[in-house]
């Protein structure tokens, strides 16, 4: 804009010339240097209060590594749950500002519910990573097979979306298959005791199931293929992201970070995520090659979150979720594609790449 | 003091009442050293005492048992004190003016049998993931069981009592406070021993959701990790606070109202 | 329950009014997102919803009726063991002396914490949650047959062996109807006790029954099922109350009071 004005401006008199380009300056330094205070003046936050999973994600490394609070500017004060739902309680009670790993289930839940945050980025795409373990004992070998038996998995998370689309695939209801609520580390215990025949759910607790007597009865690539797709995210508190920009970009930064040390270094990687989610090294890299970690760069393609002003298809699949949930009777109602996008923000993702 | 304790003691079969929980413990002993019982479901006494001596030294996940003690029983007076600050007035007000109870009553009386764990949720949501929406709900639980008390223990009073005090001249005030306060004591006292053990049942409750510590979230937590010697070591630890607690009540109110009973 | 003159109905009234109209303006207006406090007319059509579809593949009740299967269940069998442990240990000292210490100690024990050890041994499922309502009745009901039976006055003990009576005589004619006020409060307070322990053993070890109902709506927070589960569980407390005090009236009653 300001180059073809300084072009136009030949056509005038020196005088005129001279007026043009000391306003055009003015104008340009000030939006620069305002540009720039938005991000740098910004104040810092005291602390930031962050939920996390644990979990063999990047997500690990740079908390572990302390590169989100170095990037990020504070103090956190973190809080391990065990579910995207406890997230989004969190959320609406204020006691968090940003959470790490929420799944797309949850996170289209709270957008419809009108919860006041946004999406700034993506953990991952999860496909093969969270899928349905079977007790070997309990001889399941179909669909039809799971009538009578107990499924374990986090109500309201990403793992639940899928066991919901799994039965409604299979024609079975609540009736033939009892779905019970666990937390991960719950359906361990509970695994171990024998109290139920199945779990849908992530590592590391999935890899401790498979290691006991389970076998792995793989679902998601027809979930996949029926529109189940299943994403993590990191949502900020739309007041929190306001007010503490920068903040919020070098939280995204931090994470970039790590998933570009996945990608070059893997087993140094792997050896920092096996520490932090208490696993050993091998299971740390089988569980993290299941997942695909959408690099920073890829995340701004029209294929998942798109750019500011220009949306990618995610939002279209938080929609299908959210529509899925209210079929189910979970939520309410779902708005338009446009709340979804509107909910997702990538001013941050751009910002920690210019950086 | 001792001797008549002692004899208190002999007097009630003290002896036949430490002999059945030695017998217990004993019992517990031999099912799990001979292996009736297999040791990952029921560890024995040696087993729970090796974990209370471990988590004296070095706590439990970045708590200590001390910490979570007092943590629980934190949550669990101020939600009691509250009940009793609030609710004995309101109460008191309720049993002497019959349009204050008229307001109020049918209120307290819905909030008694409404179970605790299930607004937990709504507090959480309303209060944060603190220690504020546990106290919350301990208060809720609290407060409609002595208020309902401080009602009827004005009610119980003898008209014949506040008659007697009147025609000696009382005014008012005087009468509720030496005739009809006195004697709604014992009432209110029994409704907040009451209020005392529900709460105390209710916190470990609360501790089930957004909690990083107390006794309850310890049993929790030692069960998603299977560590069934802290369940039974925090039910043992649990089960003596909630003597204590009640032994500490009936203390109090033997001695503030030693006219209970007398009529 | 709205005792008093009939005045006092209008205040009961007027107070309750005043509750409902501020609830209604509150949320019409905006003040509180629905996700804290839904609104009357999102309550009504939650409860229209959950009448019309059930929650889950089961009716609403069907999952009211599992609820009240559970807590008869544990309370009856609880009540009647406890009753007769009690009244044992009100009549025999010695009785008393070897089962006090463990009622002393289960009476106070926080329900959910040994829950947890039920699921250990018994694992998740009706059992563990069955066994946890039966003691949870068991030493409330056991403390107040025993005080029942030792508050019977020893006059009139004394008066009926004066006329001749066999112990069964006694038991059935002075001492029984003597306690049972005692025991009939007992139960009630069981009762109340076993419903709240019933609600929070669906939350942690359930797949059906309205506490797990509420812990499931709850984990998507769609607060107008909450509420109205809430408002359905306290309503069921209430009517199990009233129903044992009615009975009470009607028992105590019929074998005449002093």
């Amino acid at each position: 804009m300001k180059t073809e004005e300084l072009k136009s401006a030949s056509r005038l008199d020196r005088r005129d010339f001279m007026r043009l380009v000391a306003t055009t300056s003015g104008v340009v330094a000030a939006s620069l240097a305002s540009g720039r205070l938005a991000w740098a003046a910004a104040k810092t936050p005291g602390k930031i209060n962050a939920a996390f999973f644990v979990e063999t994600k990047p997500t690990m490394i740079a908390k572990g590594e302390g590169w989100f609070e170095k990037m990020g500017g504070a103090k956190f004060n973190w809080s391990e749950v065990g579910s995207g739902a406890e997230i989004n309680t969190g959320m609406v009670a204020g006691s968090f500002d940003v959470a790490f790993a929420i799944g797309s289930s949850p996170t289209a839940a709270g957008i419809s519910q009108g919860i006041a945050y946004e999406v700034v980025a993506m953990v991952d795409n999860i496909g093969p990573a969270e899928d349905m373990v079977v007790r070997k004992a309990a001889n399941i070998k179909s669909p039809a097979d799971f009538k009578g038996k107990k499924i374990a998995t986090p109500f309201g998370s990403t793992s639940h979306f899928r066991v919901l689309g799994f039965l409604k695939l299979n024609n079975l209801s609540e009736r033939d298959v009892t779905v019970l609520d666990m937390n991960p580390d719950v359906e361990v215990a509970a695994w171990h005791r024998g109290d139920i025949d199945a779990a849908y759910v992530w590592s590391p607790a999935k890899a401790k199931m498979l290691e006991d007597g389970g076998e792995l009865f793989s679902t998601y690539k027809d979930l996949d293929a029926h529109g189940y797709v299943i994403a993590d995210l990191i949502v900020a508190r739309t007041a929190f992201l306001r007010e503490y920009p920068a903040a919020v970009a070098g939280i995204v930064k931090a994470y970039g970070r790590a998933v570009d040390l996945w990608k070059t270094k893997p087993d140094e990687a792997t050896a920092i995520v096996a520490k932090q989610a208490g696993v050993t090294e091998a299971v740390a890299k089988h569980d993290l090659s299941e997942y695909d970690f959408v690099s920073l760069k890829d995340q701004l393609s029209s294929e998942w979150l798109g750019t500011p002003g220009k949306p990618g298809k995610f939002a279209e699949v938080l929609k299908r979720t959210a529509d899925f949930l209210v079929q189910q009777k979970s939520i309410r109602s779902a708005p338009a594609v446009s709340a979804f996008q509107k909910a997702i923000n990538t001013r941050f993702i751009e910002q920690a790449l210019k950086g | 003091m001792v001797t008549g304790a002692v004899q208190g003691w002999i007097r009630r079969d003290g002896w036949l009442s430490t002999a059945a929980v030695l017998a217990a413990i004993g019992t517990w002993e031999l099912l799990s050293s001979f292996r009736f019982v297999p040791p990952d479901l029921l560890p024995g006494p040696g087993a729970v005492l090796r974990a209370f001596v471990y988590m004296l030294h070095n706590g439990y996940r970045e708590t200590t048992l001390w910490g979570n003690i007092l943590a629980t029983l934190y949550r669990c007076g101020a939600g009691f004190f509250l009940a009793c600050v609030t609710g004995i007035p309101l109460g008191l007000a309720m049993g002497y003016n019959a349009k204050i109870g008229a307001a109020f009553d049918y209120m307290v009386q819905f909030m008694r049998p409404l179970p605790p764990l299930s607004y937990l949720i709504l507090l959480i949501l309303w209060f944060g993931t603190g220690d504020k929406s546990k106290i919350a709900l301990l208060y809720l639980t609290a407060f409609p069981i002595v208020t309902s008390s401080a009602m009827a223990g004005v009610r119980s009073v003898r008209t014949q009592k506040v008659q007697a005090a009147q025609s000696l001249g009382a005014g008012g005030w005087q009468t509720f406070c030496y005739v009809i306060f006195p004697s709604a004591l014992p009432l209110i006292f029994t409704g907040a021993r009451i209020a005392l053990a529900v709460a105390f049942s209710t916190v470990v409750a609360a501790e089930l959701m957004a909690a990083t510590n107390g006794l309850g979230w310890m049993v929790f937590s030692a069960s998603h990790f299977l560590r069934n010697d802290i369940i039974i070591l925090g039910i043992i630890v649990l089960g003596i606070l909630g003597i204590l607690l009640n032994r500490l009540i009936l203390m109090l109110d033997g001695a503030i109202v030693h006219w209970r009973g007398v009529e | 329950m709205l005792a008093g003159l009939p005045g006092d109905r209008w205040v009961t009234l007027g107070t309750l009014g005043v509750i409902v109209l501020s609830w209604t303006a509150v949320t019409s207006l905006g003040l509180v997102s629905d996700l804290f406090l839904p609104g009357p007319e999102l309550l009504w059509s939650g409860f229209l919803d959950l009448v019309q579809n059930g929650y889950r593949s089961r009716t609403l009740w069907a999952h009211a009726a599992l609820s009240l299967e559970r807590v008869l269940g544990g309370f009856v069998t609880g009540a009647i063991i406890g009753t007769l442990l009690g009244l044992g240990m009100g009549y025999n000292r010695k009785v008393e002396a070897f089962f006090s210490p463990f009622i002393e100690f289960l009476r106070p024990l926080p329900q959910l914490a040994y829950l947890v050890l039920l699921i250990v041994w018994l694992g998740i499922g009706e059992t563990s949650q069955i066994v946890l309502l039966f003691l949870t009745a068991l030493p409330v009901s056991a403390v107040a047959a025993m005080d029942g039976v030792k508050g019977t006055s020893v006059l009139r003990i004394q008066a009926a062996q004066s006329l001749g009576a066999s112990e069964w005589q006694i038991f059935r004619w002075v001492v029984l109807p003597s306690a049972l006020h005692e025991i009939f409060t007992g139960a009630r307070l069981a009762i109340g006790v076993v419903y709240a322990t019933l609600i929070a053993a669906e939350i942690i070890a359930g797949s059906t029954g309205l506490g797990w109902m509420i812990l499931d709506a709850g984990r998507f927070l769609r607060s107008d099922y909450v509420f109205v589960g809430i408002l359905i569980i306290g309503l069921m407390g209430l009517g199990l109350d009233r129903t044992l005090l009615t009975i009470e009236r009607r028992v105590v009653h019929w074998a005449g009071k002093a």
